[in-house]
């Protein structure tokens, strides 16, 4: 009657309340039959109250995306604020198969009402009916779109952030990787927030969380599957849709890099910072000790959500601000 | 975390939101967190600034849902939303509008969490302690009787302890007294009935032995069991008198010992998709044409199996204590696969 017997760093114990009131409405295992539920449970609540408190106004756009298919996204911008901004392209976290251009957004909102930034939030379309490479695409779609309107945007060309969250957190890489190879828009860095890189579920962090937490083995294998289909693992996957799997990581904009150290994520996370160190490029690297996949999402008020939380708003404002 | 409340609430009409609240405040009085994070929790779940006073040291801390300090002005606590947490020790909640519909449970909790981390409450015992001495092995008789006689338990009656996970989907609700008990499979959810009860189910969920107020550790313990055992939606709900002393066999086994032949049955149900049905047509029906029969397959092929199993098993499943040991096997087998607890309840989805 063996119980998990794989040693693991605990969760902090602020963490591991805001886990026993999360479970089950964001099980830690998520198979295919569970997508529909995830698409329900991970929809985001209406935003508007939230809207106004900040003073950001909020332009729903639509944008060709993949293939001149119709992408919806919605700019958000600080009321009060003059001349071209600088910008940050966001996508979302949910596997790559759940969420929407508002989801984990509250965090973001800091950005535009504390240092002036433009949010462009997309909703990329989502696997499995949209597969590899749609989400990427899309997303670089996205930032083309957003390069070439900065003038009717109130963009500063020079100055756009990718950033993302967990399953946006790999799509933001990707599509820094993709810039760099097409000879893009450059952006001015890359905000990986516990990014999924790695579609072949190979770390020893991978294998220590199985059905603990927001975000385990088989919920990852359920969403590479998704992506990739069977593709997934084997040697036809290319490294804007899994990012890991990039040989070179040379010449890439700066990287801030967080992630719990009590989550699958974070030894593809660390192993990712240590490549582009050693690639010669410019990574920050974070890592939490006691904290579960985006707790900083789940559980902000925490000590551990908090300083997570402040330490990637100063990241952003050194990159970004005025 | 009011946000998330109201999605859980949204989406499972049945959950108890009340049993969060109580889960998340055990959890944060296990971690010993210091005032500000006590006070963050309740700010978060209200979604209003908590505050915290005590009139001996004139010390005094609002936090905010978003776990900052709040420096505003302060409201002044109403008293609907306002807890004393021992003699010169306040907490409150502050709102504008009417009381929501958690505020009292988060008050209590937030009271209690903050009397036990100033050092002056861990003798007080509440309600959750009591269901807590009565579930602990190693409770002494008088603590039992003591924690028993709170709760209104009689000594010469019998009760059983019945155990879900905090999103078990219940139909009908037994009465009786209830807390979530901290273990190591995370917060369960336990509820006191008489021995004979009035029918109600919770998926999943477990129900234990019958016992005296003494022996409800064991009960509790049964009832772990039995909940672990459950599969839904095949198998809802498992009762531990079905099994037996078996399931009290099972509750008592050390987790680290080696189990050879439940790791010889998890090789062979690796090998063979047909040997978890088998085995457990074998373990439930007296004889292999039953079993047979049960499985809807020729009692020769049924033949074959069997001696798949004998070979992949090192027994003879069917002779003397063979059955005893292929039903032992088959039990720690599934115990230790159970996801029955990491699992949410997507039948209470609606659509």
């Amino acid at each position: 009657m063996t119980v998990n017997a794989v040693p693991r760093p605990g969760f902090d114990a602020e963490l591991r309340a805001g886990l026993a009131v999360v479970g089950g409405m964001f099980p830690p295992t998520i198979t295919p039959e569970l997508i529909d539920f995830m698409r329900l449970s991970y929809a985001s609540p209406p935003m508007n109250d939230l809207f106004r408190q900040h003073r950001i106004d909020v332009t729903d756009v639509v944008l060709p995306g993949y293939q001149g298919g119709d992408l919806t996204a919605a700019v958000l911008r600080p009321r009060d604020a003059q001349g071209p901004r600088p910008t940050v392209l966001y996508a979302h976290s949910g596997g790559l198969m759940f969420g929407d251009k508002f989801s984990g957004l509250d965090l973001v909102l800091d950005w535009v009402s504390d240092l002036g930034a433009i949010v462009v939030t997309v909703d990329y379309r989502l696997a499995p009916e949209f597969p590899d490479p749609y989400p990427w695409e899309d997303m670089y779609a996205a930032l083309e779109w957003v390069a070439a309107e900065a003038g009717n945007l109130g963009v500063r060309r020079d100055r756009i952030l990718v950033a993302g969250a967990s399953a946006g957190g790999g799509l933001a890489a990707g599509i820094a990787l993709a810039a760099r190879d097409r000879g893009g828009p450059r952006p001015c860095g890359q905000l990986l927030d516990y990014p999924m890189l790695d579609d072949r579920l190979i770390t020893a962090s991978t294998a220590q969380f199985d059905g603990i937490g927001v975000w385990d083995r088989v919920s990852n294998r359920t969403a590479w599957q998704a992506l990739l289909g069977d593709r997934r693992g084997g040697d036809d996957v290319s490294a804007y849709a899994a990012p890991a799997r990039a040989g070179d990581l040379s010449a890439l904009p700066p990287a801030f890099i967080d992630v719990g150290a009590a989550e699958i994520f974070r030894d593809e996370a660390i192993d990712y910072a240590g490549r582009i160190w050693a690639a010669g490029g410019d990574a920050e690297l974070h890592v939490w000790s006691g904290a579960f996949h985006a707790c900083d999402i789940f559980a902000p008020h925490t000590s551990v959500g908090r300083s997570m939380i402040r330490t990637r708003n100063a990241w952003v404002e050194k990159i970004l601000a005025d | 975390m009011q946000e998330l409340l109201g999605r859980i609430a949204r989406l499972d009409p049945n959950s108890s939101l009340g049993l969060r609240v109580i889960a998340c405040f055990d959890e944060l009085i296990v971690g010993n967190v210091n005032t500000r994070a006590l006070l963050a929790a309740a700010a978060s779940l209200a979604g209003c600034t908590a505050g915290f006073r005590e009139s001996g040291s004139q010390a005094e801390m609002r936090v905010s849902p978003r776990g900052e300090i709040d420096r505003s002005q302060a409201l002044t606590p109403r008293d609907d939303l306002l807890a004393r947490a021992g003699d010169d020790m306040l907490v409150w909640l502050e709102r504008d509008e009417a009381p929501l519909a958690n505020d009292a449970i988060i008050l209590e909790r937030l009271a209690l969490a903050v009397r036990i981390r100033h050092g002056r409450g861990q003798r007080e015992i509440d309600n959750r302690r009591h269901l807590g001495v009565l579930t602990e092995r190693t409770s002494s008789v008088e603590e039992r009787l003591d924690a028993a006689g709170a709760l209104g338990l009689v000594a010469a009656r019998r009760y059983r302890i019945v155990a879900a996970p905090l999103f078990a989907v219940w139909e009908g609700r037994p009465s009786g007294p209830e807390d979530v008990i901290g273990t190591r499979f995370g917060p369960i959810h336990v509820v006191v009935v008489p021995e004979i009860f009035e029918p109600f189910r919770a998926a999943p969920g477990g129900i234990g032995i019958a016992a005296s107020v003494h022996g409800l550790d064991r009960s509790f313990r049964s009832a772990l069991v039995a909940l672990r055992l459950c599969d839904p939606p095949r198998e809802p709900m498992v009762v531990a008198d079905d099994y037996g002393g078996l399931i009290e066999l099972l509750a008592d086994a050390d987790d680290d010992a080696q189990h050879d032949y439940a790791d010889s049955l998890t090789l062979v149900a690796q090998q063979h998709p047909w040997a978890l049905e088998t085995v457990e047509a074998l373990v439930t029906t007296q004889t292999v044409r039953e079993a047979a029969r049960e499985l809807d397959i020729h009692h020769s092929t049924l033949q074959a199996r069997c001696d798949t199993l004998r070979t992949g098993l090192g027994f003879d499943p069917l002779q003397g204590f063979g059955r005893t040991r292929l039903g032992t096997a088959f039990l720690m087998h599934r115990l230790s696969r159970s996801t029955v607890l990491d699992m949410p309840a997507p039948a209470a989805v609606p659509g």
